[in-house]
């Protein structure tokens, strides 16, 4: 269940003993002491990088030829906004972000719900269901890449045989697809275990009622059970789409962002201006959009995720 | 051993407007007295032992403890013990370990904390669970545990938070009675909060009614109970609660349906100095009788009440019936005997027992004008 | 922790008693559907599994061979190929991330949610942001400021980022299972005497202790499993097992045996931690939001 943690700016509850009246600013640091350190090495380890890739989108440098450095404005990021290939890994990026959040999602209720019914080896169940997100994404990759996507001896084809399907090459022919399939089976499961912890928070009572009431199961489901889920459902999405956003090891492993650019996401196409062409600027400039892209749509998911809290509190 | 004293003491809580929690509280009790604090949720009598405990700030006024001011004291700094609602003991210790903390921390010699932490379970029958952690405890034993802790400390005041609330009815009588009892054989000061009168009647040596931050008496149960300094006191403590209506005034009194009650000539008095044309009347349930048919003169002083519900309590019963006051119905409760309660229905005529039972209040401000 | 977790599932098992007295056929189907949905799930991790046991010539045939003589010759090989030191690497990043982590966010957590410092909320929201914030956004510096210091290809480097990336996560878990303490055990402490040194070390670390646990418990997967930074800050000296992995895709082959079980000796530690801290899991994930 969601934690009433994060009170309501507003609720001054009298059992809430609040700020001290007068605080000198020495007794105020004093206080404020055990929070600095991690807050110096956060800002240190990622806004000051930030910062750094904001100067240098405004360069013009590659790392093959040092000493190219000079100022060129924003000729950087029209540069990205003019490029094929960028608009493509933007695209793709959200292609393959709502698809594998949505697909992930609906499977994931779906498994929420069988598992919050009592059945035998339901423990069992739960503990296979969640492999798929332990294993390393890179190892799950590679795994998928070879044992399970290749066309002669790929055991998604042999599965598929029966049906007429033969001798497919999934991550050429279907790159797309065969990524978010992948990340389908694996984000399956963290959608599932937040979902399932909703089921969970709610009150058997709330249910009994609803049955006295005469609502059928799916009536119970669609009427009371699928409200409740509603904050675990967007928390779910919201934190999922987070990730999900920032794939690179699946792509890195299986497709290298290909064939052509047909899988290249955002990550995958600044990775190969930064490290393949040693492009810094045009680089800088893409991760400084995505950046502020993020942020925009961060901002108004923070406002979801405050709310949450601030709900549940009051 | 020491006396409480709170002079002109607030808590404001920031806000817009602030929350005066705790309104210029004036209160002073006696080295080894039992003071209790009474009020409605929210009236700010949690918020007032805090402030003694050191866990709230003293925005105005002063607070000593045995003659020291206290005000702006830590917790630690003020000899004094806390008994907590939850009882807050510490999860991960023993109940030996729980008792002795503060002891521990304050660098008494292991083996006079054993000493004390023994006599202590003793006093309260927990030497058997001493090697327990709370988990592993009932809620009646958690309870003494706390208390246990409260004592081992041998502080000049203990503090208690509801203490019982948590307890079922059954224990609550029970522990009610020990520590009252334990409070006497110790002798030790202590301030009592709960919102159950009950308790505060039956075991503070006095009791302070506060309502919206505002201490509205501070008296013996007793005092409290016979002379309601005013209509909210009077209203608060007592159960079922005291009839209280406003009434017209006549010459001689309050006008109820047809019948005047006589109020008292400095009564009177006061109300005429006042000019009021109305006074909230009050009277207990058990100031009120039936009047019989056949008692002829009384039958005259007495008004009609429609019975609306009996509550059959075995000895006595309550009957709530309505009765005209002005040009509106007003609800009355009357204790009759249990052997013979009206029936549902019934008109019944009802009379004040004794008229020095009787409470007048002044219409607005509530404060009481019969002596 | 407490009452929440503690209470919600005796009044389910209460419910379930009251409902699940008679035995309904529903269940059976329920059952059935969900063995069918985890075995296809885990499936794939069985068979990479099983496919490290395999010799090559087994690992790659149509039909799949299904039974077969297990071998440890992959396992061998792989240490051969020098594993060893990715391992080493792994453990040591995500060990000393870790450790960072939790010495850094105990203390703000306790700032933010017992003594609730000015501007907490901002402070945790800030927290938060940095992990919303694409890695990409920060590797190019992260790299350049690595060479130039030469630290390009160094384990200390590689888990101050990773300290940095799962900072936000502690935080805001640890300030979560500081949160449920019961503000009332933090006064009676006070009231018996104890410091600001005292409370922490003798009331809330030893209550916490299971939170902190579990936290680091999430960091230390989330520190073994990264890809990301690993690849693009490492390459021979500092490289972690992900890296090692990445050999694979280049020298293609059909060395699908020895792939598989260098994939399981990646992936095991992780599935094993997860699998004992199921219960942590969402809270880790959730940061802390969901019990």
């Amino acid at each position: 269940m969601l934690t009433p943690s994060l009170p309501a700016p507003t609720a001054t509850k009298p059992r809430q003993p609040p700020a001290p009246r007068t605080l000198t600013a020495g007794e105020r640091w004093r206080l404020r002491a055990p929070l600095l350190p991690a807050l110096v090495f956060a800002i240190a380890l990622t806004q000051v990088p930030f910062l750094l890739t904001l100067y240098y989108s405004v360069q013009s440098q590659n790392l093959l030829r040092p000493g190219s450095k000079e100022f060129v404005g924003l000729a950087n990021y029209g540069k990205v906004f003019t490029d094929e290939l960028f608009r493509n890994a933007v695209f793709n990026t959200v292609t393959l972000t709502a698809s594998t959040v949505i697909l992930s999602m609906l499977l994931g209720i779906g498994l929420a719900v069988l598992l919050d019914k009592k059945f035998l080896g339901r423990s069992v169940v739960r503990t296979l269901l969640i492999t798929p997100f332990l294993v390393m994404p890179a190892a799950a990759a590679l795994l998928w890449k070879t044992s399970m996507f290749n066309p002669v001896f790929g055991l998604v084809n042999w599965m598929l045989s029966p049906f007429g399907v033969d001798n497919v090459d999934w991550a050429s022919r279907y790159p797309m697809p065969a990524i978010v399939g992948v990340l389908v089976w694996q984000w399956t499961p963290f959608m599932m275990l937040i979902v399932l912890a909703g089921l969970q928070s709610q009150s058997p009572e709330v249910l009994e009622a609803a049955k006295v009431d005469g609502a059928n199961a799916w009536q119970t489901f669609r009427r009371v059970t699928l409200p409740h889920l509603r904050q675990f459902i967007e928390l779910a999405i919201l934190l999922g789409s987070i990730f999900i956003v920032q794939t690179f090891d699946a792509i890195f492993m299986i497709t290298q962002g290909g064939p052509g650019q047909a899988t290249t996401n955002l990550p995958y196409f600044i990775y190969q201006q930064a490290f393949r062409a040693f492009d810094v600027g045009e680089a800088a400039a893409a991760g400084v959009i995505v950046v502020v892209a993020t942020i925009t749509i961060a901002m108004v998911a923070l406002r979801v995720i405050s709310n949450l809290f601030t709900e549940e509190s009051a | 051993m020491a006396e409480v004293a709170y002079v002109n003491a607030s808590r404001v809580f920031p806000g817009n407007p602030p929350v005066r929690a705790v309104d210029n509280l004036e209160l002073a009790v006696a080295d080894g007295e039992f003071l209790v604090l009474v009020g409605p949720s929210g009236s700010g009598k949690s918020t007032a032992l805090r402030m003694l405990a050191g866990l709230e700030d003293v925005d105005e006024g002063t607070i000593s403890i045995g003659g020291r001011d206290v005000t702006n004291v830590p917790p630690k700094g003020r000899d004094i013990a806390m008994v907590f609602q939850s009882y807050a003991l510490y999860p991960h210790m023993t109940v030996a370990e729980n008792m002795g903390f503060a002891l521990k921390l304050r660098g008494v010699p292991r083996t006079r904390i054993k000493e004390k932490v023994g006599e202590a379970a003793r006093m309260l029958d927990l030497e058997k669970f001493l090697d327990r952690k709370p988990k592993a405890l009932s809620g009646g034993q958690r309870q003494r545990v706390a208390m246990g802790r409260a004592i081992v400390r041998e502080p000049s005041v203990f503090l208690m938070d509801e203490p019982l609330s948590n307890l079922d009815a059954k224990l609550r009588v029970e522990t009610r009675a020990n520590i009252a009892a334990l409070q006497q054989r110790l002798g030790t000061t202590t301030i009592y909060v709960t919102h159950d009168q009950v308790e505060a009647m039956t075991m503070g040596h006095r009791v302070a009614v506060l309502k919206d931050g505002v201490l509205q008496q501070c008296a013996s149960p007793r005092e409290l109970y016979e002379r309601p300094a005013n209509a909210f006191v009077a209203g608060f403590i007592g159960s079922p609660a005291m009839n209280l209506k406003t009434v017209p005034l006549t010459g001689e009194g309050a006008q109820l349906d047809g019948v005047v009650v006589p109020l008292p000539r400095e009564v009177l008095d006061a109300v005429a100095a006042e000019r009021l044309t109305e006074i909230t009347f009050g009277v207990r349930p058990e100031s009120l009788r039936l009047v019989g048919a056949d008692e002829g003169d009384a039958v005259g002083r007495a008004f009609e009440l429609t019975v609306e519900l009996v509550e059959e309590l075995g000895a006595d019963a309550y009957v709530y019936g309505s009765a005209r006051v002005g040009d509106r119905p007003e609800r009355f409760i009357v204790r009759v005997d249990g052997r013979t309660p009206p029936a549902f229905g019934q008109r019944v005529r009802v009379a004040v027992r004794d008229l020095d039972e009787v409470h007048v209040f002044h219409p607005e401000t509530g404060e009481r004008l019969s002596g | 922790m407490t009452t929440m977790v503690a209470t919600a599932p005796a009044e389910r098992a209460a419910a379930t008693r009251r409902r699940g007295a008679r035995f309904r056929p529903g269940n059976i189907g329920v059952g059935i559907a969900a063995w069918v949905a985890a075995l296809a799930f885990f499936f794939p991790v069985l068979w990479m599994f099983l496919t490290g046991f395999k010799q090559e010539s087994q690992a790659s045939t149509d039909p799949p061979t299904i039974f077969f003589t297990p071998t440890l010759d992959q396992f061998r090989s792989i240490f051969a190929r020098d594993f060893a030191p990715y391992l080493i690497n792994s453990l040591t990043a995500s060990v000393m991330s870790t450790i960072f982590v939790i010495m850094l966010a105990t203390p703000a957590a306790y700032a933010l949610s017992v003594a609730k410092v000015g501007r907490w909320r901002d402070a945790l929201f800030f927290f938060l942001s940095t992990r919303m914030m694409p890695a990409v956004a920060s590797i190019l510096p992260l790299y350049i400021l690595a060479t130039n210091i030469g630290m390009l290809d160094n384990i200390t480097m590689l888990s101050l980022v990773y300290t940095a990336m799962n900072l936000p996560i502690a935080v805001w878990m640890i300030r979560s299972f500081l949160a449920e303490l019961p503000r009332e055990v933090l006064e009676a402490a006070r009231i018996d005497g104890a410091s600001l040194g005292t409370e922490m070390r003798r009331i809330i670390l030893p209550m916490i202790a299971p939170g902190l646990a579990a936290t680091a418990l999430i960091c230390m997967i989330f520190a073994w499993n990264e890809f990301f930074f690993a690849v693009s800050l490492t390459s021979t000296r500092a490289a972690t097992v992900p890296v090692f992995l990445v050999g694979f895709i280049t020298s293609e082959g059909l060395f699908w045996a020895r792939l598989s079980a260098a994939s399981t000796m990646a992936a095991l530690p992780v599935i094993l931690a997860g699998w004992v801290a199921q219960k942590w899991l969402v809270r880790g994930l959730s940061l802390g939001a969901v019990k």
